[in-house]
């Protein structure tokens, strides 16, 4: 018992604890997250309990120098004063803070335990990529980028080349202090000695050595008698590594062997309608959606690439940081996005080396006719591992809303083409299942009530 | 002492002497100012220990728990950053224990230890407290030691899964706030009731023949009476205490035989502590303000204006106090030292009036034009050597009539005796009483103070005035200001710290005054805008918010409401609903928790809001708030997944409050 014992426990307890991905996906702070690092809190803030809706109780505060207009806003809420109950009866007012801790996990991570958490098992096909190169860096040549410069080996090249230069300086200016000797024969002593002394370094210091200390020694061999050498190592060892010096010939870079190799690549198109009708809901459950979907890929793929577009008449490109964020006023055209996906696939991301999911998401509208006689060919006219329709209809579906059963109902017998609705959050992790999904089993996407 | 913390020993007595003659006349001071608290043995701590102490709620020994780590960890990474250091901790007990950080300044122990005094008074003498120790001696230190031999004895018990001890306690810990804290922790057994006996076991032991029993009992006419009994023998009020109810009803759930089974002798064991321990600390959670307000005001008035503190160290203390009183948003130890002062001036504005409408002439309607605020004011200023008391001026003192009750005569004589003996200067308060001391700090003379008699509304006079019959009692004001009571402020104040908690508290004495003067205000999140917006400054609003905060621990109150719902052997608990809604899922979360200790399949009834899409963005264009649907939901779980039903009308009308309503959002947004 004690403090070490529930301190450890708590780790442990906290480790465990660590929201499971599905509930973090239906209602986690997805945004909290970049590509690279997926940030999963951790909900070690305390044990459950009863508690009123943080955002309908709202609060009291303290005006800051007079009292605040009604429908100001006050920014962050203030600490409460029932806050907190700890039992204890000291500390500071106003300490308590309910953050929230995150456990971080890469896309890999994230797709293994999605592949668990689901019962998916995505096998990541690889494209034949001629020519790629990719292998260890074992070749080696003179020249190259920065960035494969065999350092190491650089070093110790150089590290080799100051051992084999370094003498004991002190030593040798001890012997330039024998009586009657001169450059040249102190040099030549030296050699003898295996002193790896140049001539030229002792006639530079040869007019350094104060004059009353010239004949300090009567002989070579007194002076070795009485002065001490001290090893390279030692001298290292004392003063430390100053300089090594650095080659150009010694550079050597790495280059990687050239093999062939399927690489997997995997480029993900998301399209999101933004018309006016996609409100906040209907734009969270996209974001819920397509986020988890890219994080996987991105897990599963050696290399991923994604392609955002959004539309409502018409498509544009836009970058991932602006994609959810959209909101157009504009009817909706399905097939402009789809058109637009096509162009960019076709330039940039040939299905010979590029694995393709086209994703879509809207609130199945569209403009009278635009699905079946414009989306659906597209759809077959672009080749991808699959497409995907995701239908965000909170609260049922609109009369006019039809997309995604015209959808449902043309490829009803296509593994690869899988439609999704979500209705609320709860559907999110079955949608993405449904999506990822192995094309030979579909019960779930048939059993939509797409299809009659 | 027999549970004196060894490890503290040595370091405690280092610092012990320094602080001795602090704590010795903080007591000394106390007893005079009329707080009669409990013992108290001070420790000092060095502020890993602190640490510690604020993780195991200021004690030493608490049952094994994963949640102290947790919160030790959380603490000691605040301390790391300079945040939430804490001066001391102290502990409800008899005696009660105080552990002070090793690294206060002295002026820092002293200003402590007068607050540590006034916490002791209170829960000594608070009624809240005194509902969990009864007539009985509270030692809550030996208690909370025997509940963690318990638990520990279940951890390491070879038979029983630790992890499972683990389990049990989170579940229980998960419903530590829903117990009945109005009510003292004997299982209240009102409402309860046996389950009606299904007639068809008794039927099939009566060996009637088929025939018989086809043309009498029929199965239509079992089930009906089976389900008008189950329907009688509903719970006919709500039980508060579901922590209770679960300790005599709780079954757990046996994987093996798939049924529910008899709760396991550890785990009655296990949920009687911690039900215990939750009904130990529910009065300093219903009490926070009242009680950090108290020891605030008597720090205060011993520290500041009895001058505890030496004058070199009053800029210490003074900085300490006003960062601790300045923080911001609203803060326990600023409302709760107001709202006392609020009640002393209240109380003493309350005397001088009764005195003054006694006086020939003076009447609740003249009063403010009849009565010279100045000069009662003057009146109303201490006498000469009550007010300046020194060594030079003690004199004058012992000059006063020999009955006069300000003087403690006692401590003059053998302060004139022996001036070593009693340090006037040093202590001026020795040598003066109860009523010498009330005199010496009448609230009304502080400069804080001056305006406040005057303000006094004419319908508080008037009501006054309802009950004086002798209006002309006192033929002058001096005559009457010279009756006035100046113990009335703190007689008052006692008064109220032993019945009162929080809400009832803030209900009585949170003004409007007071509201406008600290600039406080509600907020309320606005879902046009995403953020949380000032919603109003009415202080009746604000007042409304605050006690929502305060009321059940600013929790939502869930009770149990069937145990036999649908004649299932169903939990049912019902959120009663004051138009907040709940977290639900962490409700949910919960109703896990509460399934372990009921064995069967639990349900949870709400009132959920419920914003549609269009409505949200109608309001966003007008600027405006989008009205919520109230939906009743009736949320299910058996163990294994969730189900949310649509709540029958007579059950929602169960659950909705109809006299309480803290909403308070203004109609209009002005946004």
């Amino acid at each position: 018992m004690g403090l070490r014992e529930d301190l450890e426990r708590f780790r442990e307890v906290g480790e465990e604890r660590r929201e499971d991905l599905q509930s973090f996906i239906r209602y986690g702070d997805l945004s909290g997250s970049e590509s690279e690092r997926i940030k999963i809190p951790i909900k070690v803030v305390d044990l459950p309990e009863f508690q009123y809706d943080r955002l309908d109780r709202g609060g009291v505060g303290q005006g800051q120098g007079g009292t605040p207009d009604v429908g100001q806003p006050v920014g962050q809420p203030q600490p409460q004063a029932g806050d907190g109950d700890d039992d204890g009866e000291e500390g500071e007012p106003g300490e308590e803070g309910g953050e929230h801790e995150y456990y971080e996990m890469d896309p890999e991570e994230f797709a293994e335990e999605l592949d668990e958490e689901l019962g998916l098992d995505l096998e990541p096909k690889g494209k034949k990529v001629i020519e790629e190169v990719e292998g260890d860096f074992t070749d080696v040549t003179r020249t190259g980028p920065n960035s494969t410069l065999d350092f190491e080996r650089l070093f110790k090249q150089g590290l080799k080349r100051k051992l084999a230069t370094d003498f004991d300086e002190s030593f040798v200016r001890e012997a330039m202090k024998v009586a009657g000797e001169t450059p040249r024969s102190v040099y030549r002593w030296c050699r003898e000695e295996h002193i790896l002394v140049s001539l030229a370094w002792i006639e530079a210091e040869w007019d350094e050595i104060p004059d009353d200390e010239r004949g300090k020694w009567a002989s070579f061999a007194e002076m070795a008698d009485a002065v001490e050498r001290t090893t390279t190592v030692q001298r290292i060892r004392r003063d430390g590594l100053r300089e090594v010096p650095f080659r150009r010939d010694d550079e050597r870079y790495r280059h990687p062997e050239i093999e062939e190799k399927k690489e997997k690549n995997v480029v993900v198109v998301n399209i999101r309608d933004v018309s006016g009708s996609m409100r906040e809901t209907k734009r969270e459950l996209v974001e819920r959606t397509f986020t988890p979907l890219d994080w996987y890929l991105q897990g599963k793929y050696d290399n991923a690439e994604f392609v955002y577009i959004a539309h409502d008449a018409d498509a544009w490109e836009v970058e991932r940081e602006e994609f959810f964020g959209i909101r157009s006023g504009g009817g909706t055209r399905i097939s402009s996005a789809y058109e637009l996906a096509g162009e960019i696939l076709e330039e940039q991301y040939p299905f010979a080396e590029w694995n393709r999911y086209v994703f879509a998401a809207g609130d199945s509208e569209n403009s009278s006719n635009d699905t079946t006689e414009r989306v659906i060919p597209l759809m077959r006219e672009i080749p991808a591992n699959r497409h995907a329709y995701v239908e965000t209809q909170p609260g049922g579906t609109a009369i006019n809303a039809t997309h995604a059963d015209e959808v449902a109902d043309a490829f009803a017998d296509d593994g690869d083409v899988v439609v999704a609705t979500v209705k609320s959050r709860e559907d999110v992790t079955e949608a993405i299942y449904e999506i990822l999904q192995p094309a030979t089993a579909k019960p779930r996407a048939t059993a939509n009530p797409a299809t009659e | 002492m027999a549970t004196t913390p060894r490890r503290f020993r040595d370091v405690a007595r280092a610092a012990a002497d320094r602080l001795d003659e602090p704590v010795r006349e903080a007591r000394a001071l106390a007893r005079k100012l009329g707080l009669d608290p409990y013992p108290v043995n001070y420790w000092i701590v060095d502020h890993d220990e602190m640490n510690q102490l604020i993780a195991y709620g200021g004690f030493q020994r608490r049952y094994p728990h994963w949640r102290w780590g947790m919160t030790y960890d959380r603490q000691r990474k605040q301390d790391q950053f300079g945040m939430g250091k804490a001066f001391e901790i102290v502990n409800n007990d008899d005696p009660s224990h105080a552990f002070l950080q090793e690294s206060n300044s002295l002026a820092d122990q002293k200003a402590v230890i007068t607050h540590v005094e006034a916490h002791a008074d209170f829960f000594r003498n608070n009624e809240w407290f005194g509902r969990f120790s009864g007539d009985g001696d509270l030692d809550a230190a030996a208690m909370l030691e025997r509940h963690a031999e318990t638990i520990q004895r279940y951890v390491d018990d070879p038979e029983i899964d630790r992890e499972d001890v683990e389990r049990f306690v989170d579940a229980v810990t998960c419903l530590e706030d829903t117990i009945d804290q109005h009510r003292p922790l004997a299982v209240d057994r009102d409402g309860e009731r046996t389950r009606p006996e299904d007639l068809r076991g008794r039927l099939d032991e009566l060996n009637l023949s088929e025939s018989v029993r086809e043309a009498v009992f029929d199965d239509e006419w079992l089930d009906d009476l089976a389900d008008a009994e189950a329907a009688a023998a509903a719970l006919d009020r709500p039980r508060a205490d579901v922590l209770g109810f679960l300790r005599e009803h709780g079954t757990v759930y046996d994987e093996d035989s798939g049924e529910a089974v008899e709760m396991e002798p550890w785990q009655k064991d296990v949920l009687d502590v911690l039900r215990r321990e939750a009904y130990y600390f529910a009065p300093q959670k219903m009490t926070k303000v009242m009680n950090e307000g108290w020891a605030a005001y008597w720090e205060s008035l011993m520290m500041g204006e009895e001058r505890f503190a030496g004058t070199d160290e009053f800029l210490t203390y003074a900085d300490h106090q006003s960062r601790v009183l300045g923080s911001p948003g609203l803060n326990p130890y600023k409302l709760g030292k107001e709202l006392w002062e609020y009640v002393e001036n209240t109380a003493n504005r309350r005397e001088v009036a009764e005195r003054l409408l006694r006086v020939e002439g003076i009447t609740w309607r003249n009063f403010h034009d009849a009565v010279d605020f100045r000069a009662v004011q003057a009146l109303l200023e201490p006498a000469d050597p009550i007010a300046g008391l020194n060594r030079e001026t003690i004199d004058a003192l012992a000059a006063l009539p020999e009955d006069d009750p300000r003087v403690d005569w006692e401590a003059l004589d053998r302060a004139l005796s022996d001036p070593d003996a009693v340090d006037v200067d040093r202590y001026p308060w020795k040598v003066l009483t109860y009523e010498g001391l009330a005199e010496r700090h009448f609230s009304l003379i502080k400069p804080q103070n001056r305006g406040f008699l005057g303000r006094i509304r004419r319908d508080e006079l008037e009501e006054l005035s309802r009950y004086i019959f002798d209006d002309a009692t006192y033929a002058t004001v001096e005559e009457a200001i010279a009756d006035v009571d100046p113990t009335a402020g703190w007689e008052r104040m006692r008064a109220i710290r032993e019945s009162h908690n929080d809400v009832t508290f803030i209900d009585a004495f949170l003004s409007a005054e007071f509201v406008e003067a600290n600039d406080y205000f509600t907020y309320e999140y606005t879902r046009s805008t995403g953020d949380f917006r000032v919603a109003s400054t009415d202080p009746a609003d604000v007042k409304k918010k605050l006690l929502l905060q305060f009321t059940n621990f600013g929790k939502p109150t869930v009770a149990v409401f069937d145990d036999n719902f649908e004649n299932r052997g169903e939990l049912l608990l019902g959120h009663r609903y004051n138009g907040i809604m709940l977290d639900v899922e962490q409700a949910r979360d919960v109703l896990e928790r509460v399934h372990e200790l009921w064995g069967r399949p639990v349900n949870l009834m709400t009132i959920r809001k419920e914003y549609d899409d269009h409505d949200v963005e109608v309001a966003r264009r007008r600027n405006r708030e989008p009205e919520p649907t109230e939906v009743g939901v009736r949320i299910r779980y058996d163990g294994e997944a969730f189900e949310t039903f649509e709540l029958d009308e007579d059950l929602r009308a169960r659950i909705e409050a109809d006299d309480v309503d803290y909403d308070t959002k203004p109609d209009e947004w002005l946004s």
